[in-house]
């Protein structure tokens, strides 16, 4: 089985990624800076240390994920919050949609949420009518380009100024400019009146703290704290392994996230919001619904691959891979790009529609190296390999191929035949004219390691 | 680490995030702390619940209750964490904590005795029922969305000034 209709067609937008320069200077740029930020924000800090905590702490959640959740919603609701549980993504938007719904509410403020990409939460209000803005200035700019995000921390880090500035001036009506200040100024300008007007609001949440039903917001923008304090509704979606056990944890977290994801100590802001306004009170919203959204984890928590779930969505193993670095995150044709994204959209949307993507990797490892909760990406990615070609994913050819190796390194004869035919007839057959591949590929060594010693 | 000390670590910490930072002893330093920042603006929000916000002196042609529309907001923030130059805002007491956001320029009085050395001595201590919202503040609102480029007050304060007092 090679491609089939439904699976993802990872090589075509590889390459379609690779043959657009500006794109990839981006990339280059993005990556580069935040690997580099990352680095000069680890360097000289018990970095090991704080991994090996963060790690035990996520890993000990996982390991008794449903009384977590359980914890965690109890004490939300004691707080004064709603809380909701959905199995899937059609169940988690029609709740959403429902709330809505019986409010009467028109217009939703959005704060940045991969789960709500996950899910197509905006897609679905859409079609009820719904008018959903997103306030993060990146997710702006995508919303109204009708595009989807590159990269989970600077979702439209693939355009750049001019890009940004045409869009502007087509879709907003403004004078174009391509000074970033300027753009950002006007994007300000029409969100702050979306977010004195709105009644309703969506974010998503870094950490769910189970001992006081806290949600944990972190932002450098401000556009969080808008839509967790102004409207009178605040709907809160994410998902079910984002829970820490305590206030006492969020340290911690608070010290390796914004460093792994931007190189900032801390980001701008970081809210701990912990239910509805209680009396006496002049901030938070006056309802408070909470979408904890399964979608397949408990099942992958139950399995082989739960240590993915420990993933704290920094982005830093997107920055590392070498992969990711030359196609950007649209290639991978999923919610969640790059080394982490691989892994979760496998086990997320299944062999059969993923298997593609684990072509994008190297296995070099150095997604395994930064990651600041010590997910074991390389190991999860060689698994899920192994797994690809037990149930028969791969190219016909690719297995005949190594169906063929093996044999011949069964045997000493044969392999060293093999090697001599190589020498002396690989430099002759790169010379005939239109062979592709063959043309690139490397003329086998002289003397071979085998033999050299 | 002695309370000074303390008061050091915060404000060299805060400095590096961008916040203008300001120390004083008094009430009138505090209001000289002020004066530049009073004759700049337009509309001043500020609550005066606390002592120290009690002391704060607004030309009242200046003052306005609708934080909405103000130009700066002047208050008095729960604490701060001198490891990372954060501002701890709190809800607690009736406060609404978004006055501090909306505005282009927040004003914030730290009280010298609110200042904690780390964030797990804060964290730590709030125990499992917290005030409806805490939010830490670390500098002025920033985005670098377009190429990477930063750029300062998107939604938030583009200006952030900190008064230890």
């Amino acid at each position: 089985m090679t491609s089939t209709a439904t699976s993802i067609p990872f090589r075509a937008n590889a390459a379609e990624a690779l043959s657009n320069s500006p794109l990839r200077a981006a990339m280059r740029n993005a990556t580069e800076t935040f690997a580099k930020k990352r680095t000069e924000a680890t360097a000289s800090l018990p970095i090991e240390e704080w991994r090996t905590q963060a790690s035990d702490t996520r890993l000990r959640v996982l390991e008794n994920l449903g009384e977590y959740v359980d914890r965690f919603s109890a004490n939300a609701v004691r707080a004064g919050a709603k809380v909701y549980r959905a199995d899937n993504a059609e169940s988690a938007v029609s709740i959403v949609g429902s709330i809505l719904k019986d409010r009467a509410v028109q217009k939703v403020v959005k704060s940045k949420s991969m789960v709500t990409e996950e899910i197509h939460l905006n897609k679905y209000l859409e079609t009820l009518g719904f008018k959903i803005v997103e306030t993060d200035l990146g997710e702006y700019i995508i919303q109204i380009a009708g595009e989807g995000p590159s990269h989970i921390i600077v979702p439209a880090i693939h355009k750049d100024r001019k890009q940004v500035g045409r869009l502007f001036s087509e879709k907003l009506g403004c004078e174009y400019t391509e000074d970033p200040a300027a753009l950002t100024k006007i994007a300000k300008k029409i969100l702050r009146d979306e977010f004195l007007s709105a009644k309703a609001a969506i974010s998503g949440a870094n950490f769910a703290v189970a001992d006081s039903g806290s949600l944990v917001i972190f932002t450098n923008e401000g556009n969080g704290r808008m839509c967790t304090t102004l409207p009178p509704l605040h709907i809160a979606v994410l998902s079910i392994e984002k829970m820490i056990p305590s206030l006492a944890d969020l340290p911690k977290f608070m010290r390796l996230l914004p460093r792994s994801a931007t190189g900032q100590m801390l980001t701008t802001y970081m809210s701990v919001i912990t239910g509805t306004r209680k009396a006496g009170e002049s901030t938070g919203a006056e309802e408070l619904h909470i979408v904890l959204v399964d979608n397949g984890r408990t099942k992958i928590v139950a399995g082989e691959y739960r240590e993915m779930l420990k993933c704290i969505r920094c982005g830093a193993c997107l920055n590392a891979c070498p992969v990711y670095r030359l196609v950007g995150g649209h290639a991978y044709g999923a919610t969640y790009p790059g080394p982490m994204g691989i892994v979760l959209t496998t086990l997320l949307e299944g062999m059969e529609k993923a298997h593609p993507l684990l072509d994008a990797t190297t296995l070099c490892g150095a997604c395994g190296d930064v990651c600041p909760v010590k997910v074991p990406l390389p190991e999860l990615l060689h698994k899920l390999r192994e797994e690809r070609v037990e149930r028969g994913f791969t190219p016909y050819l690719e297995r005949q191929g190594m169906v063929g190796f093996g044999f011949a390194a069964e045997s000493p004869q044969l392999f060293s035949l093999g090697q001599t035919v190589a020498r002396v007839f690989w430099p002759l057959a790169k010379k005939i004219p239109g062979l592709g591949a063959l043309e690139r590929m490397p003329i086998p060594a002289q003397i071979t390691f085998g033999r050299s010693i | 680490m002695t309370r000074e000390e303390l008061v050091n670590l915060f404000i060299e910490n805060a400095s590096k995030v961008s916040a203008e930072t300001v120390r004083v002893t008094t009430d009138a330093e505090l209001n000289g702390a002020l004066t530049a920042i009073l004759a700049d603006t337009k509309s001043v929000f500020c609550q005066q619940d606390t002592a120290k916000e009690k002391s704060v002196v607004i030309p009242p042609d200046k003052r306005i209750d609708d934080y909405t529309g103000a130009s700066v907001c002047i208050e008095e923030v729960a604490g701060a964490i001198a490891e990372t130059g954060s501002l701890v805002c709190s809800s607690q007491g009736g406060k609404p904590i978004q006055a501090g956001l909306l505005p282009g320029h927040h004003v914030a009085i730290v009280s010298a005795e609110n200042i904690y050395e780390k964030l797990d001595e804060y964290f730590g201590a709030l125990g499992d029922s917290p005030p409806t919202n805490i939010t830490l503040e670390t500098g002025p609102s920033r985005t670098a969305d377009i190429e990477l480029t930063l750029t300062i007050g998107v939604h938030g304060p583009g200006r952030l000034t900190v008064i230890v007092y």
